[in-house]
């Protein structure tokens, strides 16, 4: 009876319908530049498409082609998993230990925190990767700064296939910003008393770090990993820009494959296929990192 | 990042899915088009600043004298140009007046995207009538025009003429391979420069088999029976690298392919990483120079070949295109006439995409032209003109994977990763399986 007598005012005085109103430029976002292009892509993963005329249904032809006749496929899937567990690792350590340094606390260290957050903003620009490749080039100030402690100063560290990943690398584990911000707000929840007990206790450092501030990190760590993971996997502008997958396919990533095969070759329905490989792949890994989480991820309400 | 990454193929996926809503819309304007005073049309090209300040200039005056009319001159880089027009393509939002390119050509005549302005050369409201016959048939497809070449252009190699003629080098026009060898070997020795055999430079296989009268895209397949006659490129480039006269490929790692400043011709501090010639097209010749360091002249001259006469030929490499859904043809091909035959117009433009086709107009801006531009002229009128043939039918769809092949088994050979004989063989397989599945 009540629900008959509503009239449009009340219907619109809802709280219930304020929250949807409120959320709708979300909510149309979602559906429209979402949803929808999602399901386009998955469309035109089953067809050959190449833009400039209308897509032809084919099944299953692409992700045939890719998992059995496309070796550059593999290995860029290869060099994709390389970089991410390489260079995720090595970030997620690096910004622990400058955390650990900052979070001792002095005058300056709110200026060392923006400092070293900085190449978090900056590092998937555009600008810096045209940086970052003159730096390593063969006349470059990496082998200048060499040179200067008579070290070899002609190592084309962009030109050889055992290198260029790791110019890349570098570059990723440089941007450690956003994970040491995370990890120091995580350390200043560390109660002061467990430290306090343990020095009754007679632990010392390295005890007090492996014993006490790791088991409780764990939880920040698991949220850092799956999160840097997910961005590794799909790191674009640094090969873009830097490499091009260059030399011989060594640092090709998934994503710059992906878009040459959409962009260079024209065939965009493979490259959406290839898209939907790596949504798998991503997705996979995510939830084997949520599968182990339960052996090191230390829980407080257990 | 990875929001970037979501987000930019997101944006791919939704300017598809706008551009279907496009198609719908698209429909239902053919029906109203028609008598309305004030119009409008969209022109397009890619390329550098000098060229968008020139077309927009022209572009204006052009309009002073079409009151009621409007364009939108729209412009980007190479790159860019192709991604967008092959999208807004996909929605039937194609540029009124597209400039178009002779490797993209047979794509979009294949899949219908371009008028036929045959009819119109016929009737004269495109007046060919200065333009010579060799220009007019190197841009048809299927013995209709689909483009019109706003200037000709030729493959041609860039030296660094100051550091040769200090050791007393001299380069004569139309070398054979082997004495491109020698010459490469003589300069490496008196000046310490390198060679850049032309390294992603996708037309060298092409041609080299124009020399053995080979067209080497056919119908789906390549034109070549067998992979030793693909086998040139690789074979000098391994001789290069073992002798010690070709680039180390790291350098190619270091630079923009594909950019001119950049070029290791002028681009460079050590002179073991650079090189003393530049496999390029004849209209690049001023953006070269300027590019050069400070009292480095460059020469022009043509790309080594068995058979120059064979190899060499005019290309017609800036066109302008009609779109077949454009809603008044007449006042787009009005302009392209304009922009070919009109003097004030081109004597903005200055041969800047290439010597103009008309003799006519090619003539009457002679004495404009700057000593760089004149030397592009010069080289097209009196070295390639009475020593080419007519150019191959233009690449069908297929040929970029075919250069992406070429341009990675390259790298391996330069590397030493692989034997010339597997590499002809490997793009032989994987270019005709590529040109196969583009059908």
């Amino acid at each position: 009876m009540k629900k008959k007598s509503l009239t449009l005012a009340q219907r619109l005085n809802r709280e219930s319908t304020a929250g949807v109103v409120c959320s709708l430029p979300f909510i149309i976002g979602f559906l429209f530049f979402m949803i929808v292009p999602m399901g386009i892509s998955l469309y035109y993963s089953f067809c050959d498409y190449n833009i400039l005329s209308p897509p032809e249904f084919v099944g299953l032809k692409n992700y045939i082609q890719m998992f059995t006749a496309d070796d550059r496929f593999w290995k860029s899937i290869g060099v994709t998993f390389y970089f991410a567990l390489v260079s995720v690792p090595l970030r997620l350590i690096f910004a622990l230990i400058v955390a650990m340094i900052l979070v001792k606390g002095s005058k300056a260290s709110p200026f060392y925190r923006a400092v070293y957050y900085l190449p978090s903003i900056i590092g998937g620009s555009v600008a810096v990767s045209i940086l970052w490749k003159r730096m390593f080039a063969t006349d470059g100030v990496i082998n200048q700064i060499l040179g200067m402690f008579g070290l070899p100063d002609n190592t084309s560290w962009l030109g050889q296939t055992s290198t260029a990943i790791w110019t890349l690398i570098i570059l990723a584990v440089w941007q450690f910003g956003s994970s040491m911000l995370i990890f120091l707000s995580a350390l200043k929840q560390i109660p002061a008393e467990l430290y306090e007990a343990a020095n009754v206790d007679g632990a010392n450092g390295i005890q007090k770090f492996f014993r006490i501030t790791l088991p409780l990190l764990t939880p920040t760590i698991f949220f850092n990993l799956v999160m840097q993971m997910i961005n590794g996997f799909l790191a674009f502008t640094q090969c873009y820009i830097i490499t091009q997958g260059k030399p011989m396919d060594s640092t090709l990533f998934f994503t710059v494959y992906t878009y040459q095969q959409s962009f260079e070759f024209y065939k965009t329905g493979y490259a959406a296929g290839m898209a939907w490989v790596m949504l798998l792949i991503v997705g996979l890994v995510t939830l084997v990192l949520f599968a182990t989480k339960r052996f090191w991820v230390y829980d407080e309400g257990n | 990042m990875k929001k970037k990454v979501l987000a930019a193929l997101l944006a791919g996926a939704m300017v598809v899915s706008l551009a279907a809503c496009g198609n719908s819309g698209g429909g239902s304007k053919d029906g109203d088009s028609g008598s309305d005073s004030s119009s409008s049309m969209v022109v397009s090209w890619w390329g550098n600043q000098t060229r968008n300040d020139r077309t927009t200039e022209v572009i204006n005056m052009y309009l002073e004298d079409h009151p009621g009319l409007s364009i939108d001159g729209q412009f980007s880089e190479w790159d860019d140009y192709w991604n967008k027009l092959a999208t807004s393509s996909a929605g039937n939002a194609l540029p009124d007046v597209m400039q178009m390119d002779y490797m993209y050509l047979d794509q979009y005549v294949d899949n219908g995207l371009l008028l036929d302005l045959t009819p119109y050369i016929e009737d004269g409201t495109l007046d060919m009538s200065n333009v010579p016959e060799n220009i007019q048939e190197s841009q048809k497809v299927d013995g209709k025009t689909y483009a019109i070449s706003l200037g000709t252009n030729a493959n041609a190699m860039f030296y660094n003429k100051t550091a040769l003629d200090e050791a007393g080098i001299t380069v004569k026009d139309n070398m054979t391979l082997d004495e491109f060898v020698d010459l490469c070997k003589e300069v490496k020795e008196k000046t310490g420069l390198r060679t850049n055999l032309g390294y992603s430079v996708e037309s060298l296989p092409e041609f080299w088999c124009r020399a053995d009268d080979i067209v080497l895209y056919g119908d789906g397949k390549l034109g070549v029976d067998s992979p030793d006659q693909l086998q040139t490129i690789f074979d000098l480039e391994k001789q290069g690298i073992e002798e010690g006269w070709h680039l180390d490929p790291s350098v190619f790692t270091e630079i923009t392919l594909k950019s001119t400043e950049q070029d290791p011709l002028v681009y460079g501090t050590d002179p073991d990483r650079m090189s003393w010639c530049a496999f390029s097209t004849s209209n690049q010749l001023t953006a070269v120079q300027n590019a050069a360091p400070e009292g480095m002249e460059i020469g022009i001259t043509t790309w080594p070949s068995p058979d120059p006469a064979k190899s060499n030929y005019l290309k017609p490499s800036q066109l302008f295109s009609v779109s077949a859904n454009c809603e008044d043809p007449d006042a787009a091909v009005e302009f392209i006439n304009w922009f070919i035959n009109d003097e004030a117009c081109n004597k903005v433009l200055l041969g800047e995409r290439g010597v103009p086709i008309s003799t006519a107009i090619s003539d009457a801006i002679a004495s404009e032209l700057s000593e760089t531009d004149q030397a592009v002229v010069a080289y097209i009128n009196d070295v390639v003109t009475p020593n080419s043939s007519p150019i191959n039918p233009p690449a069908p769809a297929g040929a970029n994977e075919f250069y992406d092949i070429l341009t990675n088994l390259e790298e391996q050979v330069l590397y030493g990763q692989l034997e010339p004989a597997d590499a002809a063989q490997q793009l032989f397989d994987q270019g005709n399986a590529a040109l196969a599945s583009a059908q």
